[in-house]
Formats: structure tokens, sequence, C-alpha cells
């Protein structure tokens, strides 16, 4: 039975490199090239997989694009619609020129003008042209009700 | 025996001519004998997913001296040194690092882990390997299979392999001169796992000091 101390095998240390009975110089490479493949991934995944910070908390901020509004001098505001339509079909190929010739529909080009109501809390009408159209069209006669036809029948 | 008798003898004896250690530059270099052959191994991490683990394990080179020891010791590159997801595993004669070995299937393993950077790993793990090849571990030479590294990005692990699982009264006293080998204070842990717990996804050890 052969036992040696660590101090013992400590004492048998040579001061210089010995030579091995194996390819060391190949096993070197080996992990010389595993490291460099690993460098190589974490380098690609630090690029492109590398998730958002946790550190940033909260939600990524969305810029949404405010409608164009435009005041004229009378007070009346007016929406602009800027947003381009797709033209581009369901293929995806967006090409006008391969698709059947057909009739456009009409769309009625009209601007919705508002115009902000500041009386909207008081009991005057808001535009003077809604009390004609609220004025009763028909007054009852009682004259007129008594010469009806049944009578006459 | 008169002197010129002697003197004759002597003659007869002819010291000068006589080979010894000392004269044989050959004998002269004398290793010192281990108990038992051992065998390096190597896991080498998977850089393709075509790898298996058959691919990635594989012997390094065997020795059954001290002095080939410090050879193969001082050639190879020290743990740090080592890539990620990296295994050494030095077992004694032909056993295979595996649990499905016949010799390690009753077994289990000392471990403990060393989370961060832990500077002195390379002192540590050669402290390790000199326990087990000087045999001083293990006082009734039965029980050491192996001794193992295993480099992972948040810790490095070592583990010293026994043959068996349930001599608790030999186990303990390996692991108690396994933390000091290891220089592990009192508030450190070394736990043993049996191998049949290894597959569990969250195994409990079955002793711990």
């Amino acid at each position: 039975m052969f036992r040696y101390t660590e101090e013992e095998l400590l004492q048998l240390k040579p001061e210089v490199d010995v030579p091995v009975n194996f390819d060391i110089d190949s096993f070197r490479a080996i992990i010389d090239k595993v490291k460099e493949i690993q460098g190589l991934q974490e380098e690609e995944y630090q690029q492109f997989h590398r998730r958002r910070s946790s550190h940033h908390h909260g939600r990524p901020k969305i810029k949404h694009t405010k409608p164009k509004i435009t005041t004229d001098s009378d007070g009346w505001s007016t929406f602009e619609n800027t947003v381009a339509r797709r033209k581009s079909n369901a293929a995806g190929n967006g090409s006008e020129e391969d698709l059947p010739v057909k009739e456009q529909p009409v769309i009625a080009q009209e601007t919705l003008k508002v115009k902000p109501n500041k009386n909207i809390t008081s009991t005057k009408p808001a535009d003077a042209r809604d009390i004609v159209t609220d004025k009763a069209v028909n007054n009852f006669n009682a004259f007129a009700a008594l010469e009806s036809d049944e009578e006459d029948e | 025996m008169s002197v010129e008798e002697v003197t004759q003898k002597t003659g007869d004896l002819n010291i000068d001519e006589k080979s010894t250690v000392l004269s044989s530059e050959k004998e002269f270099q004398l290793k010192h004998p281990l108990n038992t052959k051992w065998t390096l191994w190597y896991t080498k991490p998977p850089v393709d997913k075509s790898e298996s683990w058959s691919d990635l394990l594989r012997p390094v080179t065997s020795f059954e001296t001290v002095e080939e020891f410090w050879a193969i010791h001082n050639a190879i590159p020290k743990p740090r040194y080592l890539p990620l997801k990296s295994d050494y595993h030095l077992f004694r004669n032909d056993i295979r690092p595996e649990w499905e070995d016949p010799t390690n299937a009753q077994g289990g393993k000392w471990t403990h882990q060393f989370w961060g950077k832990t500077p002195d790993i390379d002192d540590l793990w050669m402290r390790a390997l000199l326990a087990v090849i000087g045999e001083t571990i293990d006082e009734d030479d039965s029980e050491i299979n192996g001794v193992v590294i295993n480099i992972r990005k948040s810790a490095y692990k070592i583990a010293i392999w026994t043959k068996s699982a349930d001599n608790k009264e030999a186990l303990t006293r390996i692991g108690s001169k396994f933390k000091t080998v290891l220089k592990l204070g009192d508030d450190a842990q070394l736990e043993f796992l049996p191998h049949s717990t290894a597959s569990e996804k969250h195994p409990q050890p079955s002793l711990v000091l």
C-alpha cells in the first residue's frame, strides 16, 4: 500500500516541466478552439439576442401621431386626414397594374366641420338656426277640427 | 587469514566495476509508484448541437507514479483557464466517470459548490487531487472512485465519488477530511448525494457536513 501525504507529494514536484505521455499540444488546441467559439457565440448573443435590461422598468414609449387640426378665422376646426392608404394587395406585391380594371367607387370628399359650443351648459340654443327648427310647424286649430269631414258623412 | 589473502579476496570483489543505482543513469531516475493507476478524463463543452455526451467525454491520459502525475498536472491547463461547461475527472483504473459504470452505480458523491470567482480554485483542485492519489483521504482504501471538477458560469463544483452510498460511518470520515482539504469553514456545507437520486430534479443530500 503506497500512501503519500500532501507535503510528500509536493516535495516530489519537479522544478521544470517534464514531457508527458500524450499529445499535449492537441489537447491545448482543442481547449483554445472551444474558448474561441464560446467567445464568438457570446458576442453574437450580446449583439442579437440580448433582452431589454430589467433596469428600465415600464413600457416602451410608443409615439402616436396626433391628427392635424386647423382652425379658421371663424373658429371652425377642421381635421386633416394625412394617413396615406396602402396600395398593396393581400399577396403583398402591391402592383395595381396586374389587377383587373374596376370602376373606382365614388367617395364623397367631405370635410366635417365642428364648431365648439360655448353655451353647452346654458339653456340658450347653441346655434340661432336651431330656434327655427324647434318651432312647431302645425298648430292645433279647434275650429278646423269641428268642421271635420266625418260629420259631413 | 593473512594480509595477502585478504588483499587478494578484496581485489576479487572488484568494487569499482560493480554497477549500482547511483552509477546507472537509467536506474537513478527512481519513480514513486501510486497505489493504483489513475486516468484523467476531460469533458469538452458542446459547441455543436449534434455532439452527444459520448462525443464530449474522452480519456486524456493515464499515470501510475507521482512523477507522471506532476508531469501531466504541470502541462494541462488549470481549471481557471478552462472554457465554461468543461469538466476534469480523475478516476481509478478504468472506471468511467459516469453513474452507469458498475463501480459507481451503488455509490454517490461528496460535493461542494464554490460560488463566484474563487481565485484559489486551482490550488483547491490540486489539493483534492493530491489527497486522492496519495490515498490519505480514505483510511480504509475501499471507497474512493474518483474526483471531479465542473467549470460553470456561476460556480466551480468539486466532488469526490465513492463506491457506496450507505456506509455512513466511512462516508462521514471521508467527508470530514474532504472538507479540510477544500479549506471549508464551519459555515460552508458539504453534501453527499447518492447517484440513485441524480436523475431527480431537486435531489436531496443524504448526508450534510
